[in-house]
């Protein structure tokens, strides 16, 4: 069942090729949100990983910049995704240069 | 000096609470001192000694091999050496020993490493994490490369142009990758479409969020396939074939499957797995469409294919309600095909392999529709279909549409106001100011019918 259909042997039409623009995603599926809602994450945890000085948060943080790293898409500028790797990496570092306690799991009670 | 050590020992023994840490480091104190006292004792001996041998022996010099720095010991070794006044500034408690004052420094890092289990927890997470990316990642390659490859021979007999990477001269053709787990194929240069667009949408297998949520709601791999047909090509229908899941969620997502078919029909009249559902603007359209070819192939493959959409008025997914749309969204003739990738349980290759009779359905399609005209009261009833949809849209945002005009009109004012203001002669400003005057007084001057009486 060669797909070249009644009469015509061959469909190919070089002079009638369009160049592919990048459609806005009218496919159908919205596009996943699970990079930047982990990038947003990623800050918040950061954030109050330094300020608190809590260091599970700064961990979380490490994982969720971690995770919106894999799901970034190609036209995704790298800027965002390597700002925020390096605010949860020195939001770990920090807590720990603060003072090297072993961490405390985030239900202990204790503020360390 | 052995009764002090028995004791000692015997003490820790008593003590033996959760501070034994610390009693460890008493002890050593207490030890420390006793070896400093035995050292006192011992190197006043031994400078005993280095006298009595210096007197006997003036001519040899011995050189006391014990330890060459004794004589750093001794004070008088150093000229201007005030013991005293060195010795005074160690503060004294009451009982005369100097009262020593221990500085808080934190446990340092490297006191005990078992007590981190939970950050050696949290980098082995990490670890994983990064396996399983680059695992996920090259599994994902593997099967986008082995369907192009499969479908490679048939998209060249069709296409003039596969593969567009978007830059002028198109220097790598192929696929083009959009993200770890989709890629996209650009064909162009057919009869009858102006392109296709091959999305693969694959599992996110590099995300070990995304795996382990796999298990919940399991999913599979798809193969998005929209063909842009031309303008002439295509009568003007909609048409959706699904599966009962995806039909629901294609009718209250997509905006032209919602307006023109918001129900769903049952699909058993025209000998079609029942776990399809078909949405149609007009029912005439489904049976001339649904001719014996393509039934075979949907029978045979019911669980790859997941919908199959023709549109004339296709433009994507419903816009969220923002109220400034004040114009339809532009419409695209198309034909959407979704296929399930069916990698479980087989190696990639064959599963692809079983693919190809579906991408020759898709073109078998394209030459179908481009053939297929509708009969003249359905074509009616189309357009009739069109027309109430523009004027419900006109209707609904014609408020928002005379606002936007009034505010246009204000903005046009608003400027010459401010070119009339920024003129530097006068009087070009009067004139115009009394043009503004009379203009006003018209609008307020009461409505009066002028009656024109003839001259008799």
């Amino acid at each position: 069942m060669h797909g070249t259909g009644t009469g015509s042997s061959d469909p190919r039409r070089p002079d009638k090729e369009h160049r592919y623009k990048s459609s806005p995603n009218t496919q159908g599926a919205p596009d996943d949100l699970i990079p930047d809602y982990m990038n947003i994450l990623g800050m918040i945890f950061s954030m109050c990983g330094l300020m608190m000085r809590l260091k599970w948060c700064a961990w979380v943080s490490l994982y969720c910049s971690f995770i919106s790293f894999a799901n970034s898409r190609a036209n995704d500028d790298t800027k965002q995704i390597l700002s925020s790797f390096m605010l949860s990496i020195s939001a770990v570092v920090m807590s720990y240069l603060q003072n090297p306690q072993p961490m405390s799991p985030p239900w202990s009670p204790v503020f360390v | 000096g052995t009764q002090i050590w028995a004791s000692s020992f015997y003490k820790e023994d008593l003590e033996d609470n959760e501070f034994a840490e610390f009693e460890d480091f008493e002890d050593e104190e207490r030890d420390y001192q006793q070896v400093q006292a035995q050292n006192g004792r011992k190197t006043e001996k031994v400078q005993e000694v280095n006298e009595e041998q210096d007197g006997e022996e003036d001519d040899a010099i011995v050189e006391d091999d014990e330890s060459e720095f004794d004589h750093f010991q001794d004070e008088e070794e150093f000229e201007g050496f005030d013991g005293e006044r060195v010795g005074s500034s160690v503060r004294m408690d009451e009982r005369g020993a100097p009262e020593i004052t221990i500085t808080k420094v934190p446990l340092h890092f490297r006191t005990d490493w078992d007590s981190f289990y939970l950050e050696i927890l949290m980098v082995a997470g990490l670890v994983v994490y990064a396996l399983n990316f680059f695992a996920g990642k090259s599994k994902n390659r593997k099967v986008a490369n082995a369907w192009f490859t499969s479908h490679r021979s048939l998209l060249e007999e069709n296409f003039s142009l596969i593969g567009d990477d978007g830059t002028k001269d198109n220097e790598n053709p192929g696929l083009s990758k959009d993200s770890e787990s989709v890629y996209t194929l650009w064909c162009s240069g057919r009869t009858c479409c102006e392109g296709m667009l091959v999305e693969l949408k694959l599992l996110k297998r590099q995300d070990l969020v995304s795996v382990m949520a796999q298990f919940i709601r399991p999913s599979s791999d798809q193969v998005h396939i929209k063909v842009d047909m031309n303008k002439e090509d295509m009568d003007s229908f909609v048409f959706c074939l699904a599966t009962k899941r995806s039909a629901l969620r294609l009718s209250k997502d997509m905006a032209d499957l919602s307006i023109y078919c918001p129900e769903r029909r049952s699909v058993e009249k025209y000998g079609l797995p029942s776990n399809f559902s078909l949405l149609c603007e007009i029912v005439e359209v489904a049976a001339s469409l649904l001719d014996s070819r393509i039934v075979t192939i949907i029978n045979k493959y019911a669980d790859i294919i997941e919908y199959i959409h023709f549109s004339d008025q296709f433009s994507g997914p419903k816009q969220s309600e923002d109220f400034n749309v004040t114009k339809l969204p532009d419409t695209k003739k198309v034909l959407i095909f979704a296929f399930n990738i069916p990698v479980k349980g087989k190696a990639i290759h064959e599963a692809v392999i079983q693919m190809r009779p579906l991408l020759q359905f898709v073109f078998y399609c394209m030459d179908k529709v481009k053939r297929f005209k509708l009969s003249k009261e359905a074509k009616n009833k189309a357009e009739k279909n069109r027309l109430r949809v523009e004027e419900a849209f006109l209707k609904t945002t014609h408020f928002v549409r005379a606002e936007a005009a009034a505010a246009r009109r204000e903005e046009k004012k608003r400027q010459e106001k401010e070119r009339i203001l920024l003129e530097d002669d006068p009087d070009k400003q009067k004139k115009w100011e009394d043009r503004e005057m009379k203009r006003q007084m018209k609008k307020k001057a009461p409505k009066m019918k002028q009656l024109k009486v003839k001259a008799l």
